[in-house]
């Protein structure tokens, strides 16, 4: 079952003390498939990645990724993760940030591509502390998927980046998702959830509805992605 | 000028501190211990120094002296014999002995006394209470001596060190110790602590590093960092400052390197009770003071009150400060137990707190 689910989470709630960040959430998502994790702000789409990705432990229920349960360290080489904050070294160059990240993972080839796909090959030597917040969060991007990872994680990638280079991204989503790479992407951006191939939407903790973006509009009862969201967290506040 | 908005800075400080309680913490309670520490360090203190006295004389007048001494409030006597003083100055238990030598007697008979003073001579001053209370012990030598005055001519030798041995001399190999600790310390408490609040921490712990490898490529890059600085601190100390120094160098080096190495380790453990910059400064005081107090660096750990003296025996800088002087004072090498125990503690300190980084690397996340 796990080899066409490339992450399968079953039934997970995760607490802080009193606080319930995720009740009861179960959700797949496919081999090669763009995941959209969509929900406004403390929805619980942070901690659903660092779930996934073994950074926290379920308080209840299992997540399964790349077939392995989770945590699992050794899993983690086939995953990229790009934190919500372009979590860089400051002092390093943009080459040398990138580098890093290729080292830890075991890959030292790529670097270039990488560079190329962020079109930050230019500034390849450029300090980081000395980017504009655009470029920091390419590089962080850069740095996510330096190692071509099986599995792309991205905690709102295109916070901050302009219109033309946010199409430019998920044109470059597209290609890798085609070559086989799973991206779950989080966003509370309604216009790029249009782009994922399937949506799950987050409210306080829980998954409220699932489905490509077609299946969300006709549960929500609008054509517009984002009335159709509000229409279902409504529902379910009632 | 406006005293609105100079209030507004004001209380936006004051409002800040309310909910921050570790600093509240460190700015009224910090001081109390320290101060309490330091007043409990010197009024608590045994200060006077145990001499040995050797009385050889063979006349009457050696015993009138050897008593007075007894009876001085500048030193603690014990009685022995001159054959064992070089080893009870050896293994630590005098700071010195006095020799009355069997002629004395005569001596004073024909006006000047040669009593010998041998000194441990590691401690600078330790040798002032002996020198004076043997000088009160001529006064009632001379009440004795009816109708003459007596020259007093002590022969004053010192086991380590000598008479051009002084404070920076005593000071300094514990300083240099001290130097590298506390910077390197510093640099890796907050380094560490960046990759916490930058988000790295977050990404490397979603690859496959695993936490020892991080603890343990933090400490080598630090350790390296930290070895050029020592060397800097030697040169420096040796051939500038010219600090005494009877050991080998590199022994010196290998002891800098162990305390490195526990500093390195010391900062990414603390690193991980801190939320910001700010509260990793706080732990200078906290960790620096009571150990630059207690180590031996100031006041000779055998001087502490008792209570005091435990809480010396569990602080790693004891044992690198004790190893630094065995060292450098007394020309330790790896043959001497005690150099051995310091290093082997200090060394010990450095696995148990990598042991203890690594474990807590977690926590924050979980």
């Amino acid at each position: 079952m796990s080899e066409t689910y490339a992450v399968d989470i079953q039934d997970v709630s995760k607490s802080f003390g009193a606080y319930k960040a995720l009740n009861g959430v179960t959700l797949r998502v496919r081999r090669g498939e763009i995941y959209g994790l969509l929900g406004p702000n403390g929805a619980g789409k942070t901690t659903l990645i660092r779930l996934i990705c073994g950074l926290l432990e379920a308080s209840a229920g299992t997540v399964t990724m790349l077939g392995q349960r989770m945590p699992n360290v050794a899993v983690l080489r086939q995953v990229g993760y790009m934190t919500q904050q372009a979590a860089l070294y400051p002092g390093l160059s943009v080459e040398e940030n990138v580098a890093f990240f290729a080292a830890i993972n075991g890959a030292d080839a790529g670097i270039k591509a990488a560079l190329e796909l962020v079109q930050l090959y230019d500034r390849r030597k450029s300090v980081v502390a000395t980017l504009s917040g655009g470029m920091r969060q390419r590089c962080s991007l850069a740095c996510a998927l330096v190692h071509r990872p099986e599995l792309l994680l991205l905690d709102e990638p295109t916070v901050g980046i302009d219109p033309q280079l946010r199409v430019q991204f998920w044109e470059s989503f597209r290609r890798m998702a085609a070559g086989g790479t799973t991206i779950i992407v989080s966003s509370h951006v309604m216009d790029e959830a249009d782009r994922c191939q399937r949506l799950g939407l987050i409210q306080y903790g829980r998954l409220l509805a699932e489905g490509t973006p077609a299946e969300i509009r006709s549960q929500g009862g609008s054509q517009n992605l984002e009335e159709a969201f509000l229409a279902l967290a409504g529902r379910k506040d009632s | 000028m406006s005293g609105h908005r100079i209030r507004a800075i004001t209380r936006r400080l004051l409002q800040g501190f309310r909910r921050d309680h570790r600093t509240l913490a460190l700015l009224f309670v910090a001081p109390i211990v320290i101060l309490g520490l330091l007043g409990y360090l010197l009024r608590g203190s045994s200060s006077a120094p145990l001499v040995g006295i050797a009385n050889e004389d063979t006349g009457p007048l050696g015993a009138i002296v050897a008593d007075a001494l007894r009876h001085s409030s500048r030193i603690k006597s014990t009685d022995i014999s001159a054959a064992d003083g070089d080893a009870r100055l050896k293994d630590g238990s005098l700071v010195g002995y006095i020799v009355l030598p069997s002629n004395f007697s005569q001596q004073a008979q024909s006006g000047s006394v040669v009593p010998q003073v041998h000194l441990e001579g590691s401690q600078p001053g330790e040798d002032a209470p002996v020198m004076q209370a043997l000088q009160q012990a001529m006064i009632s030598l001379a009440s004795q001596v009816a109708g003459r005055s007596v020259n007093f001519q002590p022969q004053v030798t010192y086991l380590y060190g000598g008479r051009n041995y002084d404070t920076l001399d005593y000071f300094g190999a514990a300083f240099i110790g001290l130097v590298v600790f506390f910077l390197v310390f510093v640099i890796t408490i907050v380094s560490f602590l960046n990759e916490r609040t930058q988000g790295t921490l977050e990404r490397l712990m979603a690859s496959p590093l695993r936490r020892g490898e991080i603890v343990v490529g933090y400490m080598l890059g630090f350790t390296a960092l930290a070895l050029i600085q020592s060397i800097e601190v030697l040169v420096f100390a040796l051939a500038v400052l010219r600090i005494h120094n009877q050991g080998n160098v590199f022994l010196i080096f290998g002891m800098e390197a162990l305390m490195a190495i526990a500093a390195v380790n010391l900062g990414i453990f603390l690193s991980m009770f801190a939320r910001s910059e700010f509260q990793a400064v706080q732990f200078i005081p906290l960790v620096v003071v009571p150990q630059v107090l207690l180590s031996g660096i100031i006041f000779p750990v055998s001087t502490e009150p008792t209570i005091l003296q435990w809480l010396s025996d569990v602080l790693p800088l004891t044992y690198a400060v004790d190893g630094m002087r065995d060292i450098m004072v007394k020309g330790a090498d790896l043959t001497s137990p005690p150099l051995l125990l310091d290093a082997g503690v200090v060394a010990g300190f450095c696995v148990l707190l990598i042991a203890a980084g690594t474990a807590t690397l977690r926590r924050r996340l979980g």
